[in-house]
């Protein structure tokens, strides 16, 4: 998380300064956590362009929510759910899933996979076939490093469903790039 | 469970959702995106501003609308019920005369005292 334990009680008087509707405050909290932000709706959004809308929305959300914020909890938490909603909000609005057109699997001659650009295309087509909750919490796990709690935390969902979640969104991107692999 | 996690053939997979899913490291980007987030944030707040600042110039007007809806639908209402009191003051006064005239009509001074008679 971008704040250390020591960066905590300085994070708490920034997160104050900001209720109290000082403007530079807020633009430090901004500064602090976009890139982390950015990574949480990037793993829930298709693209790169959506995942802006959905860090803006979500810091808008948080700005419009900022009294409600109790300061003695973690102000990242609260942070990430917000953008978790932006961008599962903006994934539902775009109904970014088409599933009539994914075939169940995705064949494809495959030939260097940590080079090749083919597999970056499979890869992206392949999570567009999972649920943004599935896609969001196995990028949240094996790209961010996120531990299952802090998932859960997150995208608002019991720790145990964060863990079944992930185990379900492996299978599934197992089977959708399994051609893909046979024949490397 | 076998599947919990990635095997060693899975590794490439997550190096390429690695470089699938990497933010931008260029600090400029983050500046840009910095500026746009909080011209955003600014803009609704104004937008908000203008919007509360029209719903205050509008209540005044909205309450005086509300009372004079008010004071037609009373007036309208009581005029109604005077309408229907003296409909039915009419209806009440009419069955008298026309009472009198049929039995006037109908029955003799002599046929009414026969009647008297045999009703007793």
């Amino acid at each position: 998380m971008p704040t250390r334990p020591d960066g905590a009680a300085a994070e708490r008087a920034i997160v104050l300064a900001a209720q109290g509707g000082a403007d530079d405050a807020f633009s430090a909290l901004v500064r602090i956590h976009q890139r982390r932000a950015y990574a949480i709706v990037r793993a829930i959004v298709l693209s790169h362009e959506d995942a802006e809308d959905a860090v803006q929305e979500g810091f808008l959300h948080a700005h419009r929510a900022l009294d409600r914020f109790r300061p003695d909890q973690p102000f990242g938490a609260w942070l990430y759910r917000i953008m978790a909603n932006a961008a599962l909000d903006l994934v539902r609005r775009r109904k970014v899933r088409d599933a009539d057109e994914l075939p169940e699997s995705i064949p494809m001659p495959f030939r260097d996979p940590a080079e090749s650009g083919e597999l970056r295309e499979r890869l992206q087509l392949a999570l567009s076939h999972l649920t943004s909750r599935q896609r969001a919490v196995i990028v949240m796990h094996d790209v961010e490093g996120f531990t299952h709690g802090e998932i859960g935390r997150t995208l608002g969902i019991p720790e145990g469903t964060a863990r079944s979640d992930l185990h379900h969104a492996r299978a599934a991107l197992r089977r959708l790039l399994q051609n893909i692999r046979s024949s490397s | 469970m076998t599947h919990d996690r990635w095997t060693s053939d899975d590794a490439a997979l997550t190096n390429a959702l690695r470089a699938l899913y990497a933010a931008p490291t260029d600090s400029s980007y983050w500046d840009a995106l910095e500026a746009r987030i909080l011209s955003h944030v600014a803009q609704a707040r104004d937008t908000g501003l203008w919007w509360g600042e029209l719903v205050d110039m509008a209540r005044p007007g909205l309450v005086a609308a509300a009372a004079l809806i008010l004071a037609a639908t009373l007036a309208m209402a009581r005029s109604h019920q005077l309408d229907a009191r003296n409909a039915y003051g009419s209806v009440i006064a009419a069955p008298s005369t026309l009472e009198a005239s049929t039995r006037g009509a109908s029955l003799g001074d002599g046929d009414v005292a026969i009647y008297y008679l045999l009703s007793r």
